[in-house]
């Protein structure tokens, strides 16, 4: 053993470090311990179980004051009373319970020898079976020990019952002495029992050392109250994107009130759901263990912490103050970030498929319904919006409609022209403004018109035959039902159609003529439908059209672009596929028509103009737009966000372009043909909004089919007629399906208004309804609206119907009507009823009619055969106002009860039948006014 | 002023000016390293480089790179690594300067005693043991392991780096295919690690810091470690960004920085550039000067050496030892010669035959 060498050991010097170094680990390891106890959520956890304290404190206080003092304290005193009376008499019931408890002892040694038995019988019984069968001499020998055990048994269970019927007396002795006092207290429970329970409740969430003990580090793991909450979904998955996996959201760790009632003014995150009715709760369309939170908000389910959720900031505010609140950063590589709670609509469609409008997503349909507007399914492919239809007019005889100098003035800024059109700005934006890119888009604008111009029909357009008379035809203009689709002079708010000012600077007298007398002429595939007009009505009209002229636009100067500009677009054209000296050879040998023609149609190419307008020469050209079926899971960092500095988000992205759509090439230098080219549709933020919602809920994110909302035939059928009853726009005029005529809100006499067409499945005949759409009469003469001939195809006629009674719960037949016979007596009955209520007062037209206003008229009965449905008759005539609320129809029969007591024994049933039979039977008198065909459809002269 | 320090060396970084530079700081280093080590000279180095690091703390990307949890350990590294190489060179210094005087080394005048290793030593170890466990746990309590959501396999993270220890072999990438870059040179640092004892067998200069006496064997070591070892993790972490182009220190990690890549062969050098006679066809052919000066990189240098200055050496060696030793170093030199043949040249590929897969 060498001796110590201070230089090179000491041995208490490192058993003092030893002791400092293991004093430090301790506390590093008690650090380690309380790092991985302190966990945002129980902060959350332990305020919500304060706030549920506050909460049950305040009802035990509205408890304790709910019961009545002066009641308990009678039934205390009446309560003691009985009580020391009970008392006199202790040394009685003191015995009963003795002799109950001797007689206790005594049956359950019967019930013992009683139980046994059973055990012996049954065993018996079996080894006798199984001898029997195998022919074992033993059989008889249990054959006798099976009779005796069942002797001794019936025996014993007499005995027991005796024991049962006697202690049954005695108890009821016992019970006796003691009923007064018993009621007693069961009312004084009664009338604490509330306060009872708020404090037990106060109890229970009172600070307690066991509660302190339970959730105390290292000893959590027993049985803590503090605890992870988490919804495991059967049926929905994350998609981790190599595995899918089931979605288990613990959203609720923290979200603790979220599907409870009482916390709707609780501070966040403990806030009830806003639409518990509709969300959550158990008896929702969307429970919370089905459904969970995460489908529809997005973001992280699995995690418990702010950040980690993946919550999405409303705004650039929200975001600063959730930084400093909560050390709030994006999840970068979490894909589902949570979706802002304004765009939260947009995963309804995840699941709400194949439908025109999902129920109470206003926000989602309104983005839907600009799409459909404002025709980005004809750039953009979305799958499962394939059925939808160009919005532009069809230019195959633009040069009949338009001049050149209009197109051109036009296309450089649609705006300018027509402040409301849908047509987008697609020239001179942001990122063409350079002079020299000014050059290139003005001999852009001009090649398209002079391609538009010639490669269009001349189509035949018919004088108006008669003088039109701009007055009259405002009037037809403002009571046909133009103003359904269309504004015009400010009158109107339907922006279906174009406006129709300034019309007299766009087109002429002759076209506008030509056109309403016949749209299909022109573009067969026209949404416009066909008034039926005589050639006074309009020439009238387009008397009045024209009249309205737009003179700031027809002064502004055409463009005329540089012959310079021509030869370079030719050019650069060319040199995607040839060499640039080939190029300049070939441009060289072109007249100036032809260069124009050719800037034209590489323009139209480019900008893709055919998705909206039918253009020849592009019948089967392929749309411009990127297919956006994916978008709302789009890879952030496929998006360009360019030198911009937004946030990197897909909504910010989104919204960004839609509000100027070639933002992204500022700072950029791009050659002309790489630019961005979605055009400016000037969309508000709100519309904007709208959209970037619509977008998000594009998304190809697989949802099981159990979870889906899946329509069945009938709501498939619905589903389509709808999506026909948007493309024409009927509820313009009409009030259908839980929506509001457009109308109705300019007309101030209801009665002037086009009908009510709720329920209308179940009140007209199929038949009829298939007919009246494909060619439709005048049923309400005084109205003068007209329903227009839209030229439905037999298919779509049928689509309609089908909707039309399905809506309204009804099958389709196209059977007709088969009357029930009917006795004569009852007929005449009905006859009187029918007079006795005077129904021709108003179901007629003449001239006595006409004076009760608007309002008072009604539908001739003669058409009712023909057109009404027999049910829907009865139910009617029992209370309109049910079926159609607001109806001038008056209610004969108030509550089941009938003003004519003498007919028919006075049944009301048997009167309305009796006034539906007569009416499906009757016939129209002398002064009835004949039916009047529709007049055909005006065909021009050629 | 700050931003005009800043601008100087962003503008001033560049993979040839910071591997040069870094060659001459070498140099100095190994030529007068008693001079370097000198509190003097040691001192201001040391508030250069944390002044370096304060100016860098003003600038928000290089902070956010510096402070990743991933670098933390690689700016550690450039402090310990400092300061072992400071201490060691600073103790063979003053060694050498004590042995030139005929004094003893300091190893022996602490005390010639041996002692027991158990208890004494083992106790010791066992006290640093635990302060270095302390040290991680704190480590990991502060600084969260950087676990991340779950990958997106359509989405790969740019840059994509390697774990910062193989950093180096990812910047090696840049110059060599990866079976030379990502195997042979691995390998050859093994082996070559593996075969120190066996060709350096000399026991007289054991047991003490000295550098006089053992400065070949210093240098080569030190430029192993420090230049084609640290620098080039250094310059993998901190300097190359996205698409694994090269930002100086204060420069944002644009994604979207484009630079040129105008890199040719040796082949297309001498045939279409030198002779004009155009590529020959067969790859035997027209990779035969690649080859041949391959080749001769290993043969003539060591042959050359052989027989004028490194005789005595090679007689103390023997022939298998030599010739092992000259192609671990030559090796080893072969990383910065094609670095720089790179920067000068923009030479591609020595030898360059796609038709397998073999470039070097």
């Amino acid at each position: 053993m060498p001796k110590e060498n201070p230089t090179l050991y000491s041995v208490p010097k490192t058993t003092m470090w030893f002791a400092i170094v293991s004093l430090i680990l301790l506390g590093s390891l008690i650090w380690t311990v309380y790092a991985d106890y302190a966990r945002e959520w129980k902060t959350w956890q332990r305020q919500f179980v304060r706030l549920k304290l506050e909460k049950a404190r305040a009802e035990l206080a509205q408890a304790e004051q709910g019961v009545d003092v002066k009641k308990l304290e009678e039934l205390n005193r009446r309560h003691a009373e009985a009580q020391k009376s009970l008392a006199a008499r202790r040394a009685e019931i003191r015995r009963l319970q003795k002799d109950l408890a001797k007689r206790d002892l005594e049956l359950g040694k019967v019930r013992t020898r009683a139980q046994d038995l059973k055990q012996y019988e049954d065993s018996y019984k079996y080894y006798f079976e199984e001898y029997r069968l195998h022919r074992d001499p033993r059989a008889a020998e249990y054959e006798a020990k099976l009779g005796e055990v069942r002797a001794e048994a019936e025996k014993v269970k007499r005995e027991l019952e005796g024991l049962e019927a006697a202690r049954e007396i005695e108890a009821r002795q016992a019970d006796e002495y003691q009923a007064g006092e018993k009621e007693l207290a069961i009312q004084i429970e009664e009338l604490v029992k509330a306060k009872k329970t708020a404090a037990a409740k106060v109890k229970k969430l009172n600070p307690s050392l066991v509660t302190e003990l339970l959730n105390a580090p290292m000893l959590d793991f027993i049985a803590p109250t503090l605890r992870i909450q988490q919804v495991v979904l059967e049926d929905l998955r994350d998609d981790y994107h190599f595995i899918q996996v089931q979605k288990v959201d613990r959203c609720t760790t923290c979200h603790l009130g979220i599907d409870q009632k009482g916390f709707e003014d609780a501070p966040q995150p403990f806030r009830t759901h806003p639409k518990p009715e509709l969300f959550l709760s158990p008896s929702s369309p969307h429970p919370i263990e089905k459904v969970g939170c995460t489908v529809c908000h997005s973001g992280s389910g699995h995690a418990v912490s702010f950040t980690e959720a993946a919550h999405t900031p409303r705004n650039e505010e929200q975001m600063k103050e959730w930084q400093k609140k909560y050390r709030w950063r994006p999840m970068e590589k979490w894909d589902a970030k949570m979706l802002p709670l304004d765009h939260t609509e947009a995963s309804c469609a995840k699941c709400h498929r194949n439908v025109v409008e999902v129920p109470q997503a206003e926000r989602l349909n309104r983005g839907r319904r600009m799409a459909e507007t404002y025709g980005c399914f004809g750039c953009h492919k979305i799958e499962g919006f394939e059925n939808r239809w160009k919005v532009g007019p069809s230019l195959f005889n633009v040069q009949s409609k338009v001049k050149a100098d209009w197109l051109t003035r036009w296309l450089a800024d649609p705006k300018s022209f027509r402040a409301s059109t849908r047509m987008p700005q697609i020239f001179h934006l942001s990122n063409a403004s350079a002079p020299e890119e000014k050059k290139i888009n003005d001999a852009a604008i001009e090649g398209i018109a002079a391609y538009l111009m010639k490669n269009s029909d001349a189509a035949e357009l018919a004088e108006p035959p008669v003088p039109g008379d701009a007055g009259r035809g405002r009037k037809l203009v403002e009571e046909t039902g133009c103003l359904g689709c269309h504004t015009v002079d400010g009158k109107g708010t339907s922006r279906f159609g174009p406006e129709l000012s300034g019309l007299g600077s766009k087109t002429s007298a002759a076209w506008v003529f030509t056109w309403v007398k016949d749209p299909k002429h022109f573009s067969p595939d026209t949404r416009m439908p066909n008034l039926r007009l005589t050639d006074q009505e309009a020439s009238d009209i387009a008397a009045y059209l024209v009249s309205l002229k737009n003179e700031a636009f027809e002064k502004t100067p055409p463009v005329r672009p540089e012959p310079a500009a021509v030869d370079w677009l030719v050019l650069e054209n060319f040199k995607k596929t040839m060499r640039a000296s080939e190029a300049e050879a070939e441009l060289a040998k072109m007249s100036p028509e032809a260069k124009l023609q050719f800037v034209g149609k590489s323009s139209i190419a480019h900008q893709g103009c055919y998705a909206c307008h039918d253009i020849k020469g592009f019948e089967e050209a392929k749309p411009i737009g990127t297919e956006l079926s994916d978008h709302g899971r789009k890879d952030i960092h496929q998006l360009d966000f360019g030198l911009i500095h937004i946030e990197h988000t897909r909504h910010g992205w989104f919204f960004q372009k839609l509000k100027e759509p070639r933002i992204f090439d500022r700072g950029k230098v791009k050659a002309y043909y790489e630019k961005l080219r979605m055009p400016d549709f000037n969309f508000t933020d709100e519309e904007a909004g709208a959209l970037v919602t619509f977008l998000l809920s594009l998304t190809r994110e697989e949802i099981p089919l159990e979870m889906q909302r899946l329509l069945n035939l009938k709501e498939q059928a619905v589903e389509s007629g709808r999506l026909l009853v948007s493309k024409f726009n009927c509820q313009g005029c009409h009030t259908l399906d839980g929506k509001t005529a457009e109308v109705r809100g300019f007309i101030e006499e209801a009665g002037n208004a086009p009908p009510v067409i709720d329920g209308e499945g179940a009140k007209v005949q199929q038949k009829w309804l298939h007919e009246f759409l494909r060619q439709p009469v005048t049923i309400r003469p005084w109205l003068t609206y007209r329903m227009p001939t839209f030229g439905f195809s037999d298919d779509h006629a049928k689509e309609l119907v089908e909707y039309f009674s399905y809506l309204a719960g009804e099958d389709v037949s196209y059977r007709g009507l088969e009357l029930p016979d009917v006795s004569l007596e009852k007929l005449g009955d009905g006859k009187m009823l029918f007079e006795k209520f005077q129904c021709v007062k108003c179901h007629k037209l003449d001239k006595a009619s006409a004076m009760l206003g608007a309002s008072f008229l009604a539908p001739d009965l003669v058409l009712s055969k023909a057109r009404l449905q027999p049910d829907w008759v009865i139910e009617w005539l029992k209370d309109p106002q049910v079926l159609q609320e607001g109806t001038m129809m008056p209610t004969f029969f108030p509550d089941g009860s009938t003003p004519l007591p003498d007919v028919l024994g006075g049944d009301p049933q048997q009167q309305i039948e009796a006034i539906r039979d007569y009416l499906f039977r009757y016939a129209p008198d002398e002064d009835a006014p004949a039916e009047t065909p529709p007049p055909a459809p005006v065909t021009p002269k050629s | 002023m700050i931003e005009a320090v800043k601008q100087a060396i962003n503008s001033f970084s560049s993979p040839v000016t910071i591997f040069s530079a870094s060659l001459a700081m070498f140099a100095l280093f190994v030529l007068f390293p008693r001079q370097i080590t000198s509190p003097w000279c040691t001192v201001p180095i040391l508030l250069l480089v944390l002044a370096f690091f304060a100016v860098g703390l003003t600038d928000e990307h290089f902070v956010k790179i510096v402070t990743a949890p991933d670098n933390v350990p690689i700016v550690a590294m450039i402090f310990i690594a400092g300061y072992f190489t400071w201490y060691a060179m600073r103790k063979a210094c003053l060694n050498d300067a004590r042995l030139e005087r005929g004094e003893p080394t300091f190893e022996k005048t602490e005390t010639d005693e041996k002692v027991l290793v158990f208890p004494y030593l083992i106790y010791i170890e066992f006290v640093v043991a635990l302060v270095y466990a302390i040290g991680l746990v704190l480590w990991s309590i502060l600084l969260k392991a950087p676990l991340e959501e779950p990958a997106n396999p359509t989405v790969a993270p740019n840059p994509s780096k390697a774990p910062w220890y193989f950093l180096g072999l990812q910047e090696m990438l840049v110059y060599f295919d990866p079976w030379i870059a990502g195997v042979l040179f691995p390998t050859l640092i093994i082996i070559g690690l593996c075969a120190i004892p066996y060709i350096d067998r000399d026991p007289q200069p054991a047991g003490f810091y000295c550098y006089k006496q053992r400065r070949p064997m210093v240098i080569v070591f030190l430029f192993g470690y420090w230049i084609l070892w640290i620098l080039l993790i250094l310059v993998g972490t901190f300097l190359r960004g996205p698409n694994w182009n090269f930002f100086g220190p204060f420069e944002v990690w644009d994604v979207h920085k484009v630079v040129p890549l105008v890199n040719v062969n040796l082949s297309d050098f001498i045939f279409i550039k030198g002779l004009g006679w155009g590529l020959p066809k067969q790859w035997f052919l027209r990779e035969a000067p690649g080859i041949l000066l391959c080749l001769l990189y290993f043969m003539v240098p060591t042959t050359v050496a052989a027989k004028t200055w490194l005789k005595k050496l090679v007689e103390k060696l023997g022939p298998v030892r030599y010739s092992v030793l000259m192609i671990l170093l030559l090796s080893m030199l072969a990383l910065p010669i094609k670095m720089y043949l790179r920067w000068a040249f923009n030479l591609k590929y020595i030898v360059a035959i796609p038709e397998f897969f073999f470039n070097i």
